[in-house]
């Protein structure tokens, strides 16, 4: 049964439809890929799944609960988490500060308890910080646990983003563009935590521009384009799909073999 | 009935026109710089305050005192971008609003060293001689209030639509290295901007303060008003401004005539927190959802 | 316990102050003025500086805390503390419904709801004269007594609000250190993001709006029957600003700096008082030339200066050490 099952999915805004009529299911276990040109609406699906933005039409379903109508903090308490294109940090805030927001949904104390620093406080902070800590090991983020997250390079800021959903214990991940601006060391090292992170039990799903990266991480690819599905299946299939290759991936299938 | 309601009309009408002046000014220096004015009701308080000042006792002759209070105010303006606003650019909302509020205490200081605590009039400029409408009167000054602000408000159109002076302005607002770019002087700009708005606030006394009478710290509440007006109308579209101006006018005389007057600056509120609440982005702004 | 060294400092000098100088002017009069305005800036600075929500209302409530206690105990009779709780539960019911409109706003939008909620309250202090004494006050306001212990000195409400700062600030440090207060300054940082992490951001504000509510609020009933007489002059447009003034003076997003920003927020006009017809003038001037040059706050910046410096002589003495 799927993770994760979309159908009929429409959204437009004014006059621009950004989703049309789209169905999919994303199995669990996977890294499941949608790719498309700027504009497809890749991030559109997104904040559509996270429940930012309301579909005018179709249904979500996660875990056989419906995800439309739900706030994006039900969402999130679903077991979907997600990072975002733009960085969305809590600049605001160091980075061991940024990751514990990620363990809200894993402790319970409200306003009363902490103003009073009830002794139930100091348990729940110290496991917050351990489990932040095992969070940024996984992204290999160990050294910057002190500092100011403002004051961070844009590369390690994506991994941050990153240590921070896996912190919410996800069963679903969304990624939006988390090679975008890297070099390729750090494009590299991205792949490989995609793929450690998938085999957590944590299934993945990926917007990417970078082709040579959605290939070789991918086990499925859905098309867009134009908010609706040109295609979908393994890698294999996807590159050597006579629409995909005319309408969008062209020469670039060849490189990135 | 209908001659009473005439009449608050009328009133309403008249205070809205300089509450829409005011609006304007904020709205200018909002879109130009993305600063809220706080020290924009002092500028209305200037105009007046430094006019009536100039021609008191054996000083000079009216016609020529207008023209100089209102160079005076701009000049204020100028100087507020210059040395408070400029030097602090890229600084949080919050800071810059307390530096705008900072300069209104510090120009409400100066007038208050100048001129003391007395309310001060001016003469109407053309008579006091009541024009009857059905049983409804209006002085004269009404009509230089309502007719003066109209001309100024067409005029701040045409600017912003007309002339490549006004466009260039527009264009620094809409995204200020852009503008740069291409050329424009940004920082020229911004006092125009500011000239500008000070040079609306200023004509808005002048015309306002024979009704109304002022002193040093007339520009309080006028301060306030324009900026509910601006939020009424949606911020940063100057028409919506000009529009919440004369609609905040026309609640405020209709409350107090036939509700309330000691309750009709709540009245006035009341309605703007309504029209926030179910409309986030004021009656003319544009609903703006945020993109992620 | 280095959490909390910064308020046992904060509790050294509030208790050391009075005992050096016992009957002076500064410590006792102006005194319980700054540590009643450190009370509310601290409640200020969890919602403006923490939580990112601008309130230029504040005032309001700190209104409504000192006259639902002082009409309960002139007009009827009421046990002071009775009283305040009850100013309590209104401020609280008040907030409560207000709190969910009003920070769907955002920005300057938000900044003209609070506003506007503040002038609407003290129009009706104003106004509802049959209750509040209108424009002319309301006075012969019962002092308080703790058990059986009358604060009927100077100093004796020193000691009063002295306390109430320090548990006020020790409750605001306890908050901002925990899952709830995570969630305040996240939300200040990023809104979906706060919202994708699980956070109810609508619930986070809304409580912690209500909670500096409520401690305006109590900061009000003390000071209605501190003062025996109060009138809505206390609780206007430029008392909000003054408080949002404290807060941005001494530093955003820092308890310690609210604490400061009061104190010199208060001290400052007193000083002032000697250059007369100036004063008004050089408040202004002040306070746009510290928000120029120093805009993350007095206290904040002060702090980095050190803490800059500090880092500087460690690397140096490091340096030595290599050598
Ligand atoms: N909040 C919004 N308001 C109006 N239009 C929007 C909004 N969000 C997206 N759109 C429009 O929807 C379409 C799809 O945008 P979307 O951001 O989903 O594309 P994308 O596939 O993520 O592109 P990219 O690869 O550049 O990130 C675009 O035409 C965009 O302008
Ligand atoms: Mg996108």
């Amino acid at each position: 049964m799927a993770l994760l099952e979309v159908e009929a999915l429409t959204k437009s805004f004014g006059g621009v439809t950004a989703i049309a009529d789209l169905s999919f299911d994303v199995p669990p276990g996977q890294v499941y890929s949608v790719i498309g040109p700027n504009g497809a609406g890749k991030t559109t699906l997104f904040n559509m799944l996270s429940g930012i933005y309301h579909p005018d039409d179709g249904s979500i379903r996660f875990m056989d609960q419906g995800v439309v109508g739900r706030q994006p903090h039900q969402v999130a308490a679903l077991g979907v988490s997600r990072t975002f294109q733009n960085l969305q940090m809590f600049f605001n805030m160091s980075v061991l500060d940024n990751v514990m927001v990620g363990c809200h949904l894993r402790t319970r104390t409200g306003l009363f308890s902490a103003a009073l620093r009830l002794p139930r406080i100091k348990r729940e902070e110290k496991l917050s910080r351990q489990w932040a800590r095992e969070a940024l090991a996984i992204c290999h983020l160990d050294k910057f646990i002190g500092q100011e997250a403002g004051s961070l390079p844009y590369g390690v800021l994506k991994r941050l983003e990153i240590a921070r959903a896996l912190a919410v214990e996800p069963k679903l991940l969304l990624m939006d563009e988390p090679a975008a601006g890297l070099n390729d060391t750090e494009t590299l090292e991205m792949r490989k935590l995609i793929r450690r992170i998938c085999e957590s039990g944590i299934t993945v799903l990926l917007v990417e521009h970078n082709m040579g990266l959605v290939m070789q991480v991918s086990d499925r690819i859905l098309v867009l384009d134009y908010g609706s599905r040109l295609a979908e299946g393994t890698p294999v299939e996807i590159q050597n799909d006579r629409r995909v290759i005319e309408a969008y991936l062209g020469g670039e299938v060849q490189y990135a073999l | 009935m209908f001659d009473q309601i005439l009449q608050f009309v009328l009133t309403g009408v008249t205070v809205g026109a300089t509450y829409a002046l005011v609006a304007l000014g904020f709205s200018i220096i909002y879109n130009a710089s993305d600063v809220v004015n706080f020290a924009q009701g002092e500028f209305v308080m200037m105009g007046a305050m430094s006019a009536i000042a100039m021609s008191a006792g054996d000083g000079i002759p009216v016609f020529l005192s207008l023209p100089l209070a209102v160079l005076v105010t701009i000049g204020v303006g100028i100087l507020l971008q210059r040395f408070a606003i400029a030097p602090a650019r890229g600084a949080s909302v919050v800071t810059t609003i307390i530096i705008t509020i900072g300069a209104s205490i510090f120009l409400r200081g100066v007038a208050l060293l100048l001129w003391g605590k007395s309310i001060f009039a001016m003469p109407h400029f053309s008579g006091e001689q009541p024009i009857h409408i059905g049983k409804a009167t209006l002085l004269p000054q009404n009509l230089w209030v309502m007719g003066g602000a109209a001309f100024l408000v067409l005029g701040v159109h045409w600017f912003f639509n007309h002339t490549t002076l006004g466009k260039a302005i527009l264009a620094c607002s809409c995204n200020r290295t852009a503008a740069q770019l291409v050329g424009i002087n940004v920082g020229m700009m911004m006092l125009i901007a500011y000239g500008l708005s000070a040079f609306l606030g200023a004509m808005a006394g002048i015309l306002v303060t024979p009704i109304t009478f002022t002193s040093y710290d007339a520009g309080v509440m006028l301060g306030l008003k324009g900026f509910s007006a601006a939020i009424l109308g949606g911020f940063g579209n100057p028409m919506g401004a000009v529009a919440g101006g004369i609609l905040l006018g026309l609640i405020e005389s209709l409350a107090a005539g036939l509700i309330s007057s000691g309750y009709k600056d709540a009245i006035g509120f009341i309605i703007l927190l309504l029209v926030l609440f179910f409309r986030p982005s004021g009656l003319f702004g544009k609903a703006t959802s945020e993109r992620v | 316990m280095r959490r909390l060294a910064g308020l046992c400092l904060l509790a050294t000098i509030v208790v050391v102050l009075p005992i050096l100088f016992p009957d002076n002017y500064y410590v006792t009069v102006v005194g319980v003025t700054a540590l009643l305005h450190a009370i509310l800036a601290v409640s200020l600075n969890l919602l403006m500086g923490y939580a990112g929500q601008i309130s230029l209302g504040h005032a309001a409530f700190f209104g409504i805390g000192a006259y639902t206690s002082a009409i309960l105990t002139t007009r009827y009779g009421w046990d002071p503390w009775a009283a305040i709780m009850a100013g309590l539960a209104l401020t609280g019911l008040v907030s409560f419904l207000v709190s969910r409109p009003i920070l769907r706003l955002k920005g300057h939008y938000l900044a003209m709801a609070t506003l506007g909620l503040g002038i609407i309250i003290n129009i009706i202090l104003v106004q509802g004269d049959q209750l509040t004494g209108g424009p002319d006050g309301l006075g012969g306001i019962p002092t308080l007594s703790l058990f059986g212990w009358a604060l009927d000195t100077d100093l004796r409400w020193y000691w009063m609000m002295g306390a109430t700062l320090l548990g006020v600030v020790w409750l605001a440090l306890n908050i901002i250190d925990s899952r709830s207060g995570r969630a305040l300054r996240a939300l200040h940082g990023s809104e979906v993001a706060a919202e994708m992490m699980g956070i109810n951001t609508t619930a986070a504000k809304t409580g912690v709006f209500v909670l500096a509510a409520l401690i305006a609020s109590l900061a009000g009933g003390l000071f209605c029957h501190q003062q025996s007489f109060i009138s809505p002059d206390s609780f206007n447009f430029f008392f909000s600003i003054e408080l949002v003034t404290m807060v941005v003076l001494g530093g955003m997003a820092s308890t310690y700096g609210a604490v400061f920003g009061a104190l010199i927020l208060t001290l400052l006009p007193e000083l002032l008082v000697v250059f007369e017809d100036f004063e008004v003038m050089i408040f202004g001037a002040i306070l746009m030339l510290m928000m120029i040059f120093l805009p993350q706050g007095l206290f904040v910046g002060l702090q980095n200066l050190v803490l800059r410096w500090l880092n500087r002589r460690r690397s140096a003495a490091f340096g030595a050490v290599g050598e």
